[in-house]
C-alpha cells in the first residue's frame, strides 16, 4: 500500500489544486485536436478556477435516448470547435448562439471550507440562464438522476453563489466528496492531477462533463477495479 | 479590569439595530419618486427578504401593477448595486454604506457627524429580478432557509472538520435555528448553538472567518463577470506557534494580547509556546500585504458589526460571541486614509 502523495488526502490543498489544474490543462493542450472536442478550457488565476465551456445542440430526443447515444458516441453531438488557452482575458467567444443550442459553463473551484474541488456550472440557451428542471433534463444522464436527486454520494445539486465571481450558479454539494475520494483512491499513489481526474470522473459524468479515456492513457490513474 | 463577558457581548450584538429607509423603485411606482418611504429599525443580524411581506403590503397601493408580483419577487439595491440577500443586513451595511466604524475613541461623536449614512437608504424592486446577480427566492422561503442551513453546515465543518454536528441536529432544531435567527430569539438560538459548538475546553479545528475586501472598479472593464468584492477564506487554526526567534519579542508584547492564558508557565522551555490566534495574527497570515503588522492596523482595519475589531482579540472568542446567526464571523476590510 503506497502512501498518498497528497498532504491532506482525502482533501486537497490549495497549491495541490493549482498544480493539478495546470497539469490537466497541459494534458488537454497536448492532446488537442485528436482527442478533445470540448468547446474551451482555460485556467483563471484568480481562484484559481478551471473553466470549461461546451455547447451542444438541444436534441429533443436527448431526454429519452440521450444516454445510450452518449454512451456510444459520447461527443457526437458536440461542437467540434476547440479552443485551448490559458489566462485568456477575453470573454469566451460563443460561436453558436442559436436558439436550439445549449451552452454549459463549468467552473471547478477548490472549496475553502471543504477543501475538495467543487463543480459550479450554469446552463444557457440563447444567452438566457436555465433553471433546475432544465439542468436535470439536459445535463444529468438518467442513470445518475436517482442518485443525484436523493443526495447520495454526489450530495445533490443546489443553486447558490459562485465563491469567486459571486454570481448565481448551480453546484454539486461537496460534503460527501472527501469520503468518496477516500473510498476510491485510498491506499494508492494519488498525485494532484490524478486526484482531479478521479474527481472529474466521479462528478463530471453526472453532468455531461465527460472526457475521452484516451486522454488519460498515460496518467497512471489507478484502475478502479484494482487491477493496476 | 472590567471586561465584559462573552455572553454580554453577544447580547449587545443581537440587540444591534440599523435604521433603514426603504423606497420603492421609481419605475414601479404610480407616483414615480414621490412614494413615501418605509422606515424601520431592523436587527443587524437579520436578512432583508424577511421584510418583503411587510414591504409588499406597504407599497401595494403605490405599485403600478400590484397584482403582477408576489412578496418573494422583491429584491433590494443600494446605489444601483443589487444586494445579496443571503448576507445579514449588518454585513451589507458595513460593506457598502461607507460608514466609519465605531471605535472606543469615537464614542462621543458617534451619534452626530459621522453618521451621514443613516438611515441606510435602500430601494426595493418587485420586478426585473437581476438573474445574473441574485439567486431567486421562492414563496415558501425554502431557498432562503436552505442557503442559511448550508452556511451553518460550512461553519460547522470548519469548526470540527466534519459536518456530523449539523447532520446530527434534529429536524426541529435545524429549522429552529433559522427561526431563532429570523425572530432574533437569542435564548432559542443559544440552546441549539450549544449543541453545535464544542465546549470552551475543547478547541475548534479551524475558525469560521471570512474576509470581505471591496475591490476598486476596473476602469477598462465592461465585463459584468468582474466582481465588486472579494471574499477570502483560508483555514485559521485557533492557536499558532510563533517560531522561537520571535518568541522573545512577543513576550514583551504579551500585554497587548487580551487573554491571560497567552504565555503561561514554562517560558524557559525550548518548545515554542502555542498562542491563541488573534484577529491581528489571522489577518497577517491571510493578507500580509494589507496587514504587515499583527498588532496595529497600518493600511486597513477590520470591521465587524459596525465596529473596528481590536487586533488583539482572540479569534476563537470573537467566533463564540460575535458570529452571525450562521456561525460565521464576516469581517469587512476597510482601507484607511
Amino acid at each position: 500500500m503506497a502512501a498518498s502523495t497528497l498532504s491532506i488526502f482525502p482533501f486537497l490543498a490549495n497549491d495541490e489544486f493549482a498544480s493539478a489544474c495546470c497539469a490537466f490543462l497541459d494534458r488537454v493542450r497536448a492532446a488537442r485536436s485528436s482527442l478533445v472536442n470540448w468547446y474551451s478550457i482555460r485556467l483563471q488565476s484568480a481562484g484559481p478556477v478551471l473553466k470549461i465551456s461546451q455547447s451542444f445542440r438541444n436534441d429533443p430526443d436527448l431526454s429519452q435516448h440521450g444516454v445510450s447515444a452518449m454512451a456510444t458516441h459520447p461527443l457526437g453531438d458536440y461542437d467540434s470547435q476547440l479552443e485551448v488557452c490559458e489566462e485568456d482575458s477575453e470573454a469566451l467567444v460563443r460561436t453558436s448562439d442559436t436558439y436550439d443550442s445549449l451552452q454549459v459553463d463549468y467552473d471547478i473551484v477548490l472549496s475553502a471550507t471543504y477543501q475538495v474541488p467543487v463543480l459550479y456550472f450554469v446552463l444557457r440557451q440563447a444567452g438566457k440562464l436555465l433553471g433546475m428542471e432544465d439542468v436535470y433534463r439536459y445535463l444529468v444522464p438518467s442513470q445518475y438522476k436517482k442518485n443525484i436527486q436523493s443526495v447520495g454520494i454526489m450530495g445533490g445539486i443546489s443553486f447558490g453563489y459562485h465563491p469567486v465571481s459571486g454570481t448565481p450558479a448551480f453546484f454539486v454539494h461537496p460534503c460527501n466528496t472527501a469520503d468518496a475520494m477516500k473510498n476510491i483512491a485510498s491506499g494508492r499513489e494519488v498525485g494532484p492531477e490524478a486526484y482531479l481526474i478521479i474527481w472529474l470522473g466521479l462528478v463530471g459524468n453526472c453532468l455531461r462533463l465527460q472526457f475521452p479515456g484516451e486522454l488519460f492513457a498515460t496518467v497512471g490513474i489507478p484502475r478502479l477495479d484494482g487491477t493496476d | 479590569m472590567d471586561q465584559p463577558s462573552l455572553a454580554s457581548i453577544q447580547r449587545v450584538i443581537w440587540e444591534g439595530n440599523l435604521p433603514l429607509e426603504i423606497t420603492l423603485a421609481p419605475s414601479e411606482s404610480r407616483t414615480y419618486d414621490q412614494t413615501d418611504p418605509y422606515l424601520i429599525s431592523y436587527p443587524r443580524i437579520s436578512y432583508l427578504p424577511s421584510l418583503l411581506p411587510r414591504l409588499k403590503a406597504f407599497f401595494a397601493s403605490s405599485l403600478i401593477d400590484p397584482a403582477a408580483s408576489a412578496p418573494h419577487d422583491g429584491w433590494f439595491s443600494f446605489e444601483n448595486v443589487p444586494l445579496k440577500w443571503h448576507y445579514p443586513v449588518g454585513l451589507l451595511y458595513d460593506l457598502y454604506a461607507g460608514a466609519d466604524p465605531a471605535t472606543k475613541s469615537s464614542d462621543a461623536e458617534y451619534s452626530s457627524s459621522s453618521n451621514d449614512s443613516l438611515p441606510w437608504k435602500l430601494v426595493v424592486h418587485f420586478s426585473d429580478w437581476p438573474n445574473e446577480e441574485l439567486v431567486r427566492l421562492d414563496a415558501q422561503g425554502v431557498v432562503m432557509s436552505d442557503a442559511f442551513i448550508n452556511s451553518v453546515k460550512e461553519a460547522d465543518f470548519v469548526r470540527n472538520g466534519t459536518a456530523k454536528g449539523i447532520m446530527s441536529l434534529s429536524k426541529d432544531d435545524s429549522s429552529g435555528l433559522w427561526k431563532a435567527v429570523q425572530e432574533v430569539d437569542l435564548p432559542s438560538f443559544q440552546r441549539i448553538m450549544n449543541i453545535l459548538l464544542p465546549p470552551p475546553s475543547q478547541p475548534f479545528r479551524n475558525l469560521p472567518i471570512r474576509l470581505f475586501l471591496p475591490l476598486p472598479p476596473k476602469p477598462d472593464s465592461t465585463d459584468s463577470d468582474s466582481p465588486s468584492l472579494k471574499v477570502v477564506q483560508s483555514p485559521i487554526p485557533p492557536t499558532i506557534t510563533i517560531p522561537l526567534s520571535q518568541t522573545a519579542t512577543n513576550m514583551s508584547q504579551s500585554t497587548i494580547l487580551s487573554s491571560s492564558r497567552v504565555v503561561s508557565a514554562g517560558t524557559g522551555s525550548p518548545q515554542p509556546q502555542p498562542q491563541p490566534q488573534t484577529i491581528g495574527s489571522a489577518l497577517h497570515s491571510i493578507l500580509p500585504n494589507l496587514f504587515p503588522s499583527r498588532r496595529t492596523p497600518v493600511l486597513a482595519k477590520p470591521v465587524l458589526h459596525g465596529a473596528a475589531l481590536p487586533m488583539s482579540a482572540s479569534v476563537e472568542e470573537v467566533v463564540r460571541c460575535s458570529a452571525y446567526g450562521d456561525g460565521w464571523v464576516y469581517i469587512v476590510i476597510r482601507m484607511m486614509g
